[in-house]
C-alpha cells in the first residue's frame, strides 16, 4: 500500500479551557482520494481540518502528511503540501488585489518572480478569475471571492487540498461552477460539508464526525441513513 | 483608490513619491506654530501636483475636509488658553491662540492633502511596499495593508449589526446610550475573532511576519529629478521666510 497522503493516528485535542474537541481520531487518506468530512455543527470538523497543515497541533497522537509527522519544526514544509481553503473567503483574501493575493503564497515560498507570475496566471485561469485579477477582493461577489480564494491556494501547487464548507453562502450558479472546478482537480481532497449532494457528487468516501470522534468511515453511498438524517 | 492612470507623475516610483511626501510633512510640520505666513506657501505642493496627477485640486481639498472636525477639536483650546495679543486688525485684537488655531487647521489640511495625493498616485499597496523598501519594518507595512483591507470588513460588520438592531427596533431609530457598550463590545469581539481567522489563513500560506513584496519597482532618472526638484523647494520654504523676502523685494522695487 502507498504511503497515505494524510494520516491521523489517535489524535486528541482540547482548546484552552479544557473543552475536548477531538477524541482519538484515526483515519488515513490515500493520494488522489476525495473524502467528505460530515457531521453536525460543533462536531469537530473545522478543528480537525486545522490539524491537517499544522495550524493546530495535536495534544496527543500524530498527524502525518506524505508520511512525515507534522511538528513545530516542519510545519512550514507541510503547509506547502496541504493547501487550505477557509469557509469565509473574506478571511482568506487580505491583499489589495486578487492578483497580489494569489501571489502571496508563492512569494512566501521564496520563488523567483517569473515562477510566481506563471503560477498566478495558471491558478487564475483554472478558477476563471483572470478577468478580475486587478480588482480589490472586497469588490467581488461571493462566488468570485470563493474562486479567488481557491486560486490563492492552487498557486502554491499543494498535493492535498482541504476545503472548509466550500459551498456555504454560494448561490446555485456559483455552486455549480465550484463543483465543476473541484471535480477537475487531480489533488487529494478533504472537504468538510453539510451539503450531502455536493459530497456525493465529488467524493467517494465519507467520514462522519460525532462529538469529536469518528462515527463512520467508509463509502459515501453506504453512509447509514439514520446518521445522514442527523445532519 | 487606484493609482492615477497615465498622469505626468503616475509613472514616478512610489519610493520617490513617498520620500518627497515625508520630507514635505517634516518640513511643513516643523514650521513654528505662530508662522502661518510660512505655512501658506506649502500649499503650492498639492496645488501644483494634483493637476499633474489628473486630480482636480478642488476635489482633493474637499476630500481633505473630512479631518476638519478632528483638527478643530485639537486646536479649539488654543484661543481659550493662549490669550497673548498678537496684532490688531481693524481695531480688533487677535490673540496668539487664534493664530495657532488657524495654523493647526491649515497644517492638518495640507498634510491630509499630501497623503491623499500620495495614495491616489501610487496606490496603497505600492505605498506600503515603498515603505518596506525604504527600511520601514515589514510588520508595520503589513499592519497598514491589513488596516486598509479590513476597514471595509469592519464597517460591514458594524453595518450588519446595525441592520440586525434596526430589524428588531420596530421604528425606534434612536440608539440608546445603554446599547453602545454591548454594540462596541460585540464589534471588538467579532474583530478579534476575525483577526484570528485571518492570521490562520496567512500562516497557512507561509506567512512568517514579513511582507513578501513584488519587485516591480524601478528607480529611474525621472524619479531622481522629481526628488531633486521638490525636496530643495521644501527646505527653502522651511528655512527662508518667503513672505518677508517678497515684501522686501516689493519695497525695494
Amino acid at each position: 500500500m502507498n504511503t497515505p497522503a494524510l494520516e491521523f493516528k489517535d489524535v486528541c485535542f482540547s482548546y484552552p479551557g479544557g473543552h475536548e474537541v477531538l477524541r482519538h481520531v484515526s483515519f488515513s487518506i490515500q493520494p488522489g482520494e476525495k473524502v467528505a468530512l460530515v457531521g453536525l455543527n460543533g462536531s469537530g470538523k473545522s478543528t480537525l481540518l486545522l490539524h491537517t497543515n499544522g495550524l493546530l497541533l495535536a495534544d496527543t497522537g500524530t498527524v502525518s502528511v506524505n508520511g512525515k509527522v507534522i511538528g513545530r519544526k516542519n510545519v512550514e514544509e507541510c503547509r506547502k503540501i496541504v493547501g487550505m481553503v477557509f469557509q469565509n473567503a473574506d478571511d482568506q483574501l487580505f491583499m489589495p488585489t486578487v492578483e497580489t493575493d494569489v501571489a502571496f503564497g508563492p512569494r512566501n515560498m521564496g520563488l523567483k518572480e517569473e515562477e510566481v507570475n506563471s503560477r498566478v496566471d495558471e491558478a487564475l485561469r483554472i478558477t476563471g478569475c483572470s478577468s478580475f485579477r486587478d480588482k480589490a477582493p472586497f469588490h467581488l461577489s461571493g462566488g468570485q471571492k470563493k474562486m479567488a480564494s481557491i486560486a490563492t491556494v492552487l498557486s502554491m501547487k499543494p498535493n492535498i487540498l482541504v476545503f472548509d464548507e466550500p459551498t456555504s453562502s454560494l448561490d446555485f450558479a456559483a455552486e455549480a461552477q465550484l463543483i465543476g472546478i473541484i471535480d477537475r482537480l487531480p489533488h487529494t481532497i478533504l472537504m468538510s460539508t453539510h451539503d450531502m449532494d455536493l459530497a456525493r457528487r465529488l467524493c467517494t468516501r465519507a467520514i462522519l464526525m460525532d462529538h469529536g470522534a469518528i462515527a463512520y468511515d467508509g463509502p459515501i453511498d453506504t453512509l447509514p441513513y439514520p446518521l445522514i438524517s442527523t445532519l | 483608490m487606484k493609482p492615477a492612470e497615465r498622469s505626468h507623475i503616475g509613472d514616478i516610483d512610489p519610493r520617490a513619491l513617498l520620500l518627497v511626501t515625508v520630507v514635505y510633512l517634516v518640513a511643513m510640520l516643523s514650521v513654528p506654530l505662530q508662522r502661518t505666513d510660512m505655512i501658506i506657501w506649502f500649499a503650492a505642493y498639492p496645488i501644483i501636483s494634483a493637476p499633474l496627477a489628473h486630480i482636480a485640486y478642488e476635489r482633493l481639498f474637499r476630500n481633505s475636509l473630512f479631518v476638519l472636525p478632528l483638527l478643530v477639536f485639537i486646536g479649539i483650546f488654543n484661543p481659550i488658553y493662549d490669550r497673548t495679543p498678537a496684532f490688531a486688525l481693524f481695531g480688533i485684537t487677535i490673540n496668539s491662540g487664534w493664530i495657532s488655531f488657524i495654523s493647526i487647521i491649515i497644517r492638518g489640511l495640507l498634510a491630509t492633502q499630501a497623503l491623499l495625493l500620495l495614495i491616489r498616485v501610487s496606490g496603497f499597496n505600492e505605498m506600503c511596499e515603498a515603505l518596506h523598501r525604504l527600511g520601514c519594518p515589514g510588520a508595520i507595512a503589513t499592519q497598514l495593508l491589513m488596516v486598509y483591507r479590513y476597514l471595509s470588513v469592519l464597517l460591514e460588520e458594524a453595518l450588519t449589526m446595525q441592520h440586525a438592531r434596526q430589524a428588531r427596533s420596530y421604528g425606534k431609530n434612536s440608539f440608546k446610550a445603554s446599547l453602545w457598550g454591548p454594540f462596541v463590545g460585540q464589534l471588538l469581539l467579532r474583530t478579534i475573532e476575525r483577526s484570528r481567522r485571518i492570521n490562520m489563513a496567512m500562516k497557512a500560506r507561509g506567512f512568517n511576519g514579513t511582507l513578501s513584496t513584488s519587485p516591480n519597482m524601478h528607480w529611474t532618472t525621472a524619479d531622481t529629478v522629481y526628488c531633486l526638484v521638490w525636496i530643495p523647494v521644501f527646505f527653502s520654504l522651511r528655512f527662508i521666510d518667503v513672505s518677508a523676502l517678497l515684501l522686501t523685494l516689493f519695497a525695494y522695487c
